[in-house]
């Protein structure tokens, strides 16, 4: 569904990827690994037509599209919730939800996934008239995942959705998580807490300074490589 | 040899300069009056916007207040060479104590940029830690501080009346002199290690934000230094016109120099040079059209504005199509002799 | 004297400079963009109704009308053939376009029309008066606090109940994140200049009726007011233009009836020096607004 060949991007003299390939299955669950500074979200921004990339192509469903603008990347079904949520302060719950099904051109359908949303997270429903600015984290990051979802994406990307929040509620997250990929939503997840997140995924790359260092099934992933050691900063050594 | 080796680093200023005094040599030559005028105040211009190349293209934030400077240092420049004579005539309502002022005229063009650099050091340091954006605004509103400042502070700028009976000390060899010794302070400021630094912040954002109290001083030094340029530019501009009023210190004037800037090349000395030399022909030759056609009355209403609507088309041309300006981010060199090497050129970056 | 007479004319100058500084805010929460051009919409309306009611029979509602689609179509033309080309350049770059832009739209009409000022013919309610509780108001003010009214409430259903409104607001707060959601960034950026334009085009209109003439340099005025009261009431929110053109327009009656007559020409230039002090201790204006965020810098 999803291919990234070779893509190279940087941040005026900052060279932040440095020839990352990845794939996205239709229905899987891929993660990306790393410390901070690995590339991760870069390569997320690529995807998504925020950064555009200097070499190398990223495709979806065949088709290319490097160089399409934001609007049109999420008109073909591919949604990003950033790391830091980027939720409106000054918009509602419900407007933010709203504008989150800008692409959906059908009412009844509109209705559908908001009831859906809903039922995911009550809480919404009780903070619908209230700025998003004034809920909590923990919120803010269910109304991100929320709106994100209300144009029923093909592909969903997600930021480190359990950045900053309390332990339950990271809990929470990645149920979420591994609930929406049995519904068979496509998600390529960003994430530091490797251990949950190889508890939920198919697969998983592990990225280090712009380059993809390792990949595999998550089992492969967890026995073979020196995950921690790449998180202290010592080279990976497969394990034998 | 060794003459040409050490000379080898300035060769972009002595470039410039041989430009600017074989212009000056052939209009002498031509003994044309007209001409002497255009390019007396064109070097005048090309001092005035390498004062502002100084800030904005090392610290690469757009700054409004540039030409109220300038109004600054030609305001207390006239008050010091005007004789007490002739200062109550053009102002009778002025200070008591300004009136016995006098001093030459070098002197008075010192004590203007001296006041106007003051004045930009005392304003400004708080200004220099905002935001792009904010910096922007808070320039423009410095500028409009001055201008209503002149305008109304009768007994100092003689308020919105014209301000006349300045001496014209500002001749074409004057002009010359302060051109040539600008064009080498500038460049100088942009090869030393402040000019150096300002530029890296002004490429990369990110790594500016970690260099803290250090980035605001050295802005706050291109800011205090360019606003001295002004300062001596407008005593210099004072002493051509020989007679003023606030107004020629306000939206157009700046739009003028901004243009000269822009359309040159804001990241460079040459740019600066090369676009008022491209612009003041370019002005003088569409005010003559204009100037034809009024005098031929193709038009009842008259035809007015005709320089500024082209300038303005083809400012807005160059930033859609060549952002970075004529020079883009290059000097000019002195012509080389087949088998030398080039000298190294940054790579050319946006606006 | 702050009497009847006092409060309704600046209750009237609020009301024109609100207007003012909403034309002016919904283009900047966007884009960060200062449109030095925006007082030459002003302008362009002006000249407008110059043009209609010099050279044709129209009747004044009509010419307004056209008054106000003609800023608001120049409004749309600047953004489509200076702006959009330079947007993805940078902020710089934008400034000094706007700055350009105004410049051309000036001279323009000098070219075109004349340095001269032109005489509005204004119709017969603009000079009238009417008398309530003894006092003389000017027919015009009631028209400029009632057009406010009116301009506020529909601006406010627009934000408020469309998408398109929504989408706005949106792009206020977080522009790329509206794009990712699927929103165009041209139509968003085009609808922010319309409004603009529109702004600018019912702003002519009050401020022709007071002065009764329009020149090529009438635009300069209301952009400083613009300005000044944008910043006062915090440059991101919609709501902070519209106060800020109040409190300036407060303000600055105040100091004409409070300060002596030595310092009362320099008004302008303590309104300015006010805007550089909220820009260096309260970039977010001094509207409290329930999600203060960081806004500048």
């Amino acid at each position: 569904m999803l291919e990234l060949n070779d893509v190279q991007a940087r941040y005026g003299a900052i060279i932040a990827l440095r020839g990352v390939s990845i794939n996205v299955s239709q229905g899987e669950l891929v993660a990306l690994l790393g410390v901070n500074g690995a590339g991760k979200s870069t390569t997320l921004g690529c995807i998504a037509g925020v950064l555009r990339p200097w070499q190398g192509s990223i495709s979806f469903e065949g088709v290319s599209i490097l160089g399409k603008s934001p609007e049109q990347i999420a008109r073909l079904g591919i949604s990003l919730v950033p790391e830091g949520r980027d939720i409106f302060p000054s918009l509602t719950v419900e407007e933010n939800l709203r504008l989150g099904a800008f692409t959906q051109r059908e009412k009844s359908e509109y209705r559908r996934k908001l009831d859906e949303v809903y039922d995911l997270f009550p809480v919404l429903k009780e903070r619908l008239q209230q700025p998003g600015g004034t809920l909590s984290g923990g919120e803010q990051q269910q109304l991100a995942i929320a709106r994100a979802l209300m144009s029923s994406p093909r592909l969903l990307m997600l930021d480190e959705p359990s950045l900053g929040l309390a332990p339950a509620l990271v809990d929470q997250i990645f149920e979420l998580i591994a609930h929406l990929h049995q519904t068979g939503v496509t998600i390529l997840l960003v994430e530091q807490n490797v251990d949950r997140t190889l508890e939920i995924v198919d697969r998983a790359y592990l990225m280090n300074t712009g380059r993809i260092e390792s990949q595999g099934g998550a089992e492969q992933l967890r026995t073979h490589t020196d995950i921690e050691g790449i998180y202290m900063g010592v080279k990976t050594q497969p394990k034998k | 040899m060794k003459l040409a080796a050490r000379l080898k680093p300035l060769d972009t200023p002595l470039t410039l300069v041989a430009v600017v005094v074989v212009l000056a040599l052939l209009v002498q030559l031509a003994g044309i009056d007209l001409l002497t005028r255009i390019v007396t105040v064109m070097f005048v211009s090309i001092m005035l916007v390498l004062g502002l190349q100084l800030y904005m293209g090392n610290s690469g934030i757009l700054n409004f207040a540039h030409i109220g400077f300038m109004g600054i240092g030609a305001y207390t420049a006239v008050l010091f060479s005007m004789t007490p004579e002739a200062k109550i005539l053009t102002n009778s309502d002025l200070y008591p104590f300004l009136v016995p002022l006098h001093l030459p005229f070098v002197p008075s063009l010192l004590i203007g940029g001296l006041v106007a650099a003051l004045f930009a050091a005392l304003i400004s340091y708080p200004l220099m830690r905002l935001s792009d954006a904010a910096a922007v605004i808070t320039s423009f509103a410095l500028l409009v501080i001055i201008h209503v400042v002149l305008l109304h502070w009768d007994r100092v700028s003689n308020g919105p009346r014209t301000l006349f009976g300045v001496d014209n000390y500002t001749t074409l060899w004057v002009s010359v002199v302060f051109a040539v010794i600008t064009i080498f302070a500038v460049y100088f400021f942009k090869e030393s290690r402040i000019g150096l630094r300002l530029r890296a912040s002004r490429d990369d954002r990110y790594a500016a934000a970690s260099i803290g109290i250090n980035m605001v001083v050295m802005r706050w030094l291109a800011f205090v230094a360019s606003a001295f340029i002004a300062g001596v530019g407008g005593g210099l501009w004072a002493h051509f016109i020989t007679s003023f009023t606030p107004y020629s210190f306000y939206l157009n004037e700046t739009f003028v120099v901004l243009a000269m800037l822009v359309i040159g090349g804001p990241y460079s000395v040459s740019g600066a040079v090369v676009g008022t030399l491209v612009v003041t022909t370019a002005r003088e030759v569409l005010r003559g059209i204009e100037n034809q056609v009024n005098i031929m009355q193709i038009f009842p209403q008259g035809f007015f504005g005709f320089t500024e609507v082209v300038l303005s088309v083809v400012l807005i041309l160059i930033l859609v199509y060549r952002p970075t300006g004529i020079m883009g981010n290059r000097e000019l060199h002195w012509p080389r002799r087949r088998g030398e090497a080039k000298p190294a050129e940054p790579t050319e970056t946006e606006t | 004297m702050v009497n009847l007479e006092f409060i309704i004319n600046t209750l009237s100058l609020g009301s024109l400079y609100a207007m003012l500084a909403l034309g002016l805010v919904i283009v900047y929460g966007i884009l960060k963009l200062v449109n030095f051009a925006y007082g030459e919409l002003i302008m362009v309306g002006g000249y407008t109704m110059y043009l209609l009611t010099f050279y044709t029979p129209l009747p004044w509602l009509t010419v307004v009308i056209l008054a106000v689609v003609a800023a608001m179509l120049t409004s749309l033309f600047t953004e489509l053939v200076a702006f959009r080309p330079v947007r993805e350049k940078s902020l710089t770059a934008m400034l000094i376009t706007s700055f350009a832009v105004s410049t051309l739209l000036q001279n323009g009409a000098l070219l075109i029309i004349s340095p001269r000022a032109r005489a509005v013919t204004l119709p017969q309610i603009f000079q009238t008066s009417v008398m309530i509780a003894g006092t003389s108001v000017p027919w015009r003010n009631i028209l400029t606090i009632l057009t406010c009214i009116l301009t506020l409430t529909l601006l406010t259903l627009l934000l408020r109940r469309t998408v398109l409104g929504i989408a706005l607001r949106a792009a206020a707060d977080n522009f790329t994140m509206t794009r990712m959601l699927g929103v165009p960034a041209n139509t968003v950026i085009s609808t922010a200049f319309a409004i603009s334009g529109i702004m600018a085009g019912i702003v002519s209109i009050f401020w022709i009726g007071r002065s009764g003439s329009v020149t090529p340099t009438l635009g300069a005025p209301p952009l400083l007011v613009a300005f000044v009261a944008t910043v006062i009431g915090g440059m991101n929110s919609l709501t902070g233009a519209v106060v800020g053109g109040f409190v300036y327009a407060i303000i600055i009656s105040l100091l004409g009836v409070i300060l002596p007559p030595g310092l009362v020409e320099f008004r302008e230039a303590f309104m300015f020096a006010f805007v550089i002090l909220i820009l260096v201790f309260r970039p977010e204006g001094l509207v409290r607004s329930k999600t203060s965020v960081e806004r500048i810098g």
